[in-house]
């Protein structure tokens, strides 16, 4: 059963918002700071903490990581007391926490829903902007045993990939998802002492040592090899463009679409006009595909979000716009006083 | 105000604007050589027009699969091109070349965005070596500009030559 909304009151940058979301693909686009990363963010978390005993608040402050982990710092900034409230749904289910300003232990949030929302465990994944494989090595041991300043989801993330695949034969979907990231990786993953390596045909090259973009396709490579990407799953990626070469995003979208058809949920945020092209040009009918345009009204200043299914309906689209822009200037720019 | 025509688009020109078919049976070298749709004579400068109409209404569906195909393949790039090269060189021969020349392409496909058009200006300018040779030997400039339109930015850009079509 997948997430059927997010709704926020007065949380994070947030007065009062509620995405509804696709059970396909979501992509969330708008300028920075706009709330995208927290969106995702809040339905990761209520997602993750049905696979372990961390509570809703808790999560949430392991995820955004508030100063002194003091969780009424989520609630929206304003003068006196003010009391937050993030909600997620799942059809009739609906996980929810409150909190005031002044809330600084997650004991102290109201958390309802719980009980029936941890009921049925969802997998999920959250790939943050920033890639991590590289630095894996180490890494969950000191942030174990550390208070090291890293979001949760990077060790999240670091966790998910070191798992080791499912039993059983990979069945046909996935030969053909690992097949299309194997051409463009031209090898595959393997993982030694906790160390992550290409195996191509030039031998075993450790993961530091390749491009940044190839890094983000072994991840996702590791991810739907181990059988953490499977159908009824979950997966937020947060500017999946950073650091990858735009020819190979044609590549990327095609494996999400695909992920999508084999009923993994998923959530994009993206500053990328290829990104929204390659989805809007390799999409089918039967693809199930929500746009979410996030804004700040002009008379209140606060957020908002336009949801619409198709890429030509994306409004205010401020990616389009900076083309737009650009496209009258070098017009400008080539014909000068050509209209007379 | 007179107007021209070419399939089902209709381009109006302002007054003081000398404008004629090119690409027509009066060309007589279309055996050898490529023309543009279009010559648009204004005091100060000339203007090669192509247009392309895929949508045209009762074009063959095949018509238009074709066109975004040559589209996305940048064959189109090379085809506008040459079209542009064998126009000024006809126009040269002809001693009509006495002022700066831009070329304007307008493409009606209704999807094009301003990514796409931006992208499609760019290719169609690296084709076109609009001031020669990095050495310095061409003393006039092969081109002044060049740029792709849709339908709708061509009437925002060239409000003067506004287009329209006709069975609209």
């Amino acid at each position: 059963m997948s997430l059927t909304a997010i709704q926020m009151e007065r949380f994070t940058a947030f007065e009062k918002l509620k995405v509804n979301c696709s059970p396909g693909l979501n992509v969330f686009v708008g300028g920075n700071g706009t709330g995208k990363t927290h969106l995702m963010k809040t339905a990761y978390a209520a997602c993750d903490i049905t696979k372990s005993e961390v509570g809703f608040a808790e999560k949430l402050i392991r995820v955004f990581m508030p100063s002194n982990r003091a969780l009424g710092r989520l609630v929206k900034r304003q003068k006196g007391s003010a009391r937050g409230a993030a909600e997620v749904y799942r059809s009739q289910q609906k996980l929810r926490v409150s909190f005031s300003n002044h809330t600084t232990v997650p004991e102290s949030a109201t958390v309802t829903g719980a009980k029936m929302w941890r009921a049925k465990p969802i997998q999920s994944v959250y790939i943050p902007v920033k890639e991590m494989l590289s630095n894996a090595p180490g890494f969950r041991s000191l942030y174990a045993q550390r208070e090291i300043h890293f979001e949760e989801v990077y060790a999240d993330i670091v966790d998910r990939a070191y798992r080791p695949p499912l039993r059983g034969p990979i069945d046909h979907d996935r030969r053909t998802l690992l097949h299309v990231l194997q051409q463009h990786m031209e090898g595959k993953v393997t993982i030694k002492n906790d160390e992550f390596f290409l195996r191509s045909q030039q031998g075993n090259l450790e993961f530091p040592l390749l491009a940044e973009g190839i890094r983000k396709l072994g991840l996702l490579w590791l991810l739907i090899q181990n059988g953490t990407l499977l159908g009824g799953s979950v997966l937020f990626w947060d500017e999946p463009e950073t650091n990858l070469n735009p020819r190979l995003f044609g590549a990327l979208m095609e494996i999400l679409l695909k992920l999508q058809r084999g009923g993994v949920q998923v959530f994009l945020a993206t500053h990328d006009y290829v990104v929204l092209k390659e989805l809007d040009l390799q999409r089918t009918q039967e693809d199930e595909i929500t746009f979410h345009a996030l804004y700040r009204e002009e008379d209140t200043k606060e957020l908002a979000c336009h949801s619409v299914t198709a890429y030509s309906e994306i409004h205010p689209n401020a990616i389009a716009q900076t083309f737009s822009d650009l496209y009258d200037r070098e017009v400008n720019r080539s014909l000068g006083s050509a209209r007379r | 105000m007179t107007a021209l025509r070419e399939g089902d688009i209709e381009m109006k020109l302002p007054s003081g604007a000398r404008g004629r078919k090119f690409d027509d049976e009066s060309h007589g070298l279309s055996h050898c050589m490529k023309a543009v749709d279009l010559i648009i004579e204004l005091n100060d400068r000339i203007l090669f027009v192509e247009i392309k109409d895929p949508e045209q209404p009762g074009a063959p569906g095949m018509r238009h699969e074709e066109f975004v195909c040559r589209f996305r393949s940048g064959e189109i790039d090379r085809e506008l091109a040459r079209k542009y090269r064998d126009s000024f060189l006809y126009e040269w021969a002809a001693q009509h070349l006495d002022k700066p020349v831009h070329y304007l392409v307008l493409v009606a496909i209704s999807a094009l965005d301003a990514a796409m058009l931006l992208a499609r200006t760019d290719a169609l300018k690296r084709e076109l070596p609009f001031g020669g040779p990095a050495n310095g030997t061409w003393t006039r400039r092969f081109a002044d500009g060049c740029a792709v339109f849709n339908l709708t930015e061509w009437n925002k850009h060239m409000a003067d030559f506004a287009v329209s079509r006709r069975g609209a």
